[in-house]
């Protein structure tokens, strides 16, 4: 068991280096554009499924993004302060955020979470337009990384998401993580054990907030514009495309996921506007006919056992 | 004074679209557990096939009254079809699954909503006034054909809310929403209450969308405003409850005419949020929700 465990680390971290070496060859052009995108979206798709351990759709995510992007876009052009630390500020303003929005709608089971989610998402693109200072309709400009990363940016990036992936890994396989997954499971037990089910379900969606943000700050400085309609509840949407056709059992479901539908949406919208019904479609098929997705599929060619999946039914 | 008047009227009329819209969504909650994502595509198909039925009927053999009546029964007819189509190969296998049933009607909506993209084309369409002429009440002005089509909404919406309350089929669909495993027990047929649920919800929401069709443009993304403030109301309201949505249709009516009249509309919509969190942060499961 330890050795299968340690050379699972081993393929991790090979591969890892590997992703990370060949982001340095991307250059600038539309491949470079292509390892962000799938990258940023790779780390959506996990933080989206973070959320899903306590069996919530977290579809202000694509909020909390947006804050985040908003903020970095903030510091960076406006206020002239460092890359890092326009990084570390829409983390922490996508946190707190969420820790407001959370404690109101987390105290009960039901779809109201959900629900909430959704319109919190579109509240605040609505918001974004009515405010002058950050550029209304038509959105910031000129969001560049700083001089120095330039050519690195790519890699960069690849590098954040590595490091949040292994940080949201980490903690889903801690004691904490088991809690979340309990409180999936039957959040009545967990409060008969003495553990705060509506703080530790807030504190999951701080830390899912908290990398969302910093989502929207690298996807911010990767288009080097942003406007409100980027940060819509379609954002949301096609993250949790990501997720169904990848597969929420394990966090390589994400990660494959967001790496296929984000290359065959390349390849899918040079026959025209589809984008729409492409990403209904996969989450319908994967619905439907894949349940636990990609990784699902994965296990049955392995001969593993499927993974149950624990549906939030009240 | 004049502006009470006014302001009483616009909310009357954006109330009577916003009760249909979020009975069907709270219905199908109550009954099925089923957060219906896409019951904004009913409405959307019933508007977008109106739009395309009354020109092509309308004629000078045929008055415009008739066109929209015959438009509308066929839009509405093929609407129901259309839900009673993804009760079966869809939402029947998501029964009680309160998030799967949801990432399902998220992916049919976008599907569907390309497709209407897609067969409709993205040009918004106003069709003719059905009826001519303003009427002035309570010092306030309105169309003689919002108030018509206000009337016969609310009409709609108090004939549903009869047979919720007093008929047998009313009865066995709130027994199932309170407890769907002791409503079988007495001898209700769950399945097919679901069925009837969602199929009285799909009518809803086709109605509201016939209603609206000749004050409204039409777009293929016409449903999503709507299942926003849908959403909204119902969770104000208390979900699955009956007049838990009737009363949040009624204060979103109010807060987006009101504040649609002194500030603007995406600020009223902002103070709709605020609202709702506030009501959920003194009554967690909405107005009218218990527990």
């Amino acid at each position: 068991m330890g050795n299968a465990r340690s050379s699972t680390i081993l393929y991790v971290a090979l591969l890892s280096l590997l992703v990370l070496g060949g982001s340095l060859f991307t250059g600038t052009g539309f491949a470079a554009s292509l390892v962000i995108w799938v990258a940023i979206n790779i780390l959506l798709a996990a933080s989206f499924r973070f959320v899903q351990l306590i069996g919530e759709l977290n579809f202000a995510i694509a909020g909390f993004a947006g804050v985040g992007a908003y903020v970095a876009g903030v510091c960076t052009t406006k206020l002239g302060l460092p890359f890092v630390v326009a990084i570390v500020s829409a983390a922490l303003a996508a946190t707190l955020l969420s820790l407001i929005v959370g404690y109101i709608t987390l105290r009960t089971k039901g779809p109201y979470f959900m629900l909430i989610s959704f319109a919190f998402t579109e509240v605040l693109r609505m918001v974004y337009t009515q405010i002058d200072y950050i550029g209304s309709n038509s959105g910031m400009l000129g969001v560049f990384p700083p001089v120095l990363l330039t050519d690195y940016y790519p890699t960069f990036v690849v590098a954040v998401v590595l490091l949040s992936l292994i940080v949201l890994y980490k903690i889903e396989q801690s004691d904490f993580g088991k809690v979340l997954v309990a409180i999936r499971n039957n959040d009545a037990i967990v409060q008969t054990v003495g553990i705060n089910v509506h703080l530790t379900k807030v504190s999951c969606l701080a830390i899912s907030s908290f990398v969302a943000g910093i989502c929207g700050a690298l996807l911010a400085h990767a288009n080097n514009v942003i406007s409100p309609d980027d940060f819509s509840f379609l954002l949301a949407v096609y993250t949790l495309a990501y997720i169904k056709v990848g597969g929420e059992s394990h966090i390589a479901g994400p990660i494959l996921g967001a790496s296929v539908l984000t290359l065959l949406a390349q390849v899918a919208m040079g026959f025209g506007p589809y984008e729409h019904i492409f990403y209904g479609a996969a989450i319908v098929i994967a619905v439907l006919l894949m349940p636990d997705g990609l990784v699902g599929i994965i296990r049955k060619l392995l001969g593993l056992p499927p993974k149950p999946q624990a549906a939030a039914k009240h | 004074m004049e502006i009470f008047g006014q302001l009483f009227l616009n909310s009357l009329q954006i109330s009577a679209a916003y009760i249909l819209f979020s009975l069907g969504l709270t219905l199908i909650f109550g009954v099925m557990k089923v957060v219906n994502f896409a019951h904004g595509e009913f409405f959307g198909l019933v508007l977008l096939l109106i739009a395309i039925l009354v020109p092509w009927l309308n004629s000078p053999s045929v008055p415009l009254v008739v066109a929209y009546g015959a438009a509308g029964a066929v839009s509405i007819l093929a609407t129901m079809a259309c839900g009673w189509f993804l009760y079966h190969f869809a939402f029947k296998k998501f029964q009680r699954d309160m998030v799967g049933s949801f990432v399902l009607s998220v992916g049919l909506s976008l599907l569907i909503q390309g497709l209407f993209l897609e067969f409709f084309g993205g040009v918004p369409i106003k069709l003719p006034d059905l009826i001519e002429g303003n009427l002035r009440i309570l010092g306030g002005a309105i169309t003689t054909q919002r108030l018509v089509l206000t009337l016969i909404a609310l009409l709609v919406a108090v004939t549903m809310c009869w047979l919720i309350a007093a008929t047998k089929l009313g009865k066995s669909l709130r027994a199932v929403s309170e407890d769907h495993e002791a409503a079988m027990l007495q001898g209700i047929p769950y399945r097919k209450t679901a069925l009837y649920g969602f199929l009285i919800a799909t009518f809803l929401a086709a109605i509201a969308g016939a209603l609206l069709a000749p004050v409204t443009v039409i777009s293929a993304n016409v449903g999503s405003d709507f299942l926003i403030k849908g959403f909204i109301a119902i969770v104000i309201g208390g979900l699955g409850s009956i007049p838990g949505s009737i009363i949040g249709s009624i204060l979103i009516a109010v807060i987006e005419s009101v504040g649609g009249y002194y500030f603007d509309p995406s600020l009223a919509t902002l103070a709709m949020f605020v609202i709702t969190m506030l009501v959920l942060l003194v009554r967690p499961k909405g107005i009218m929700g218990n527990g």
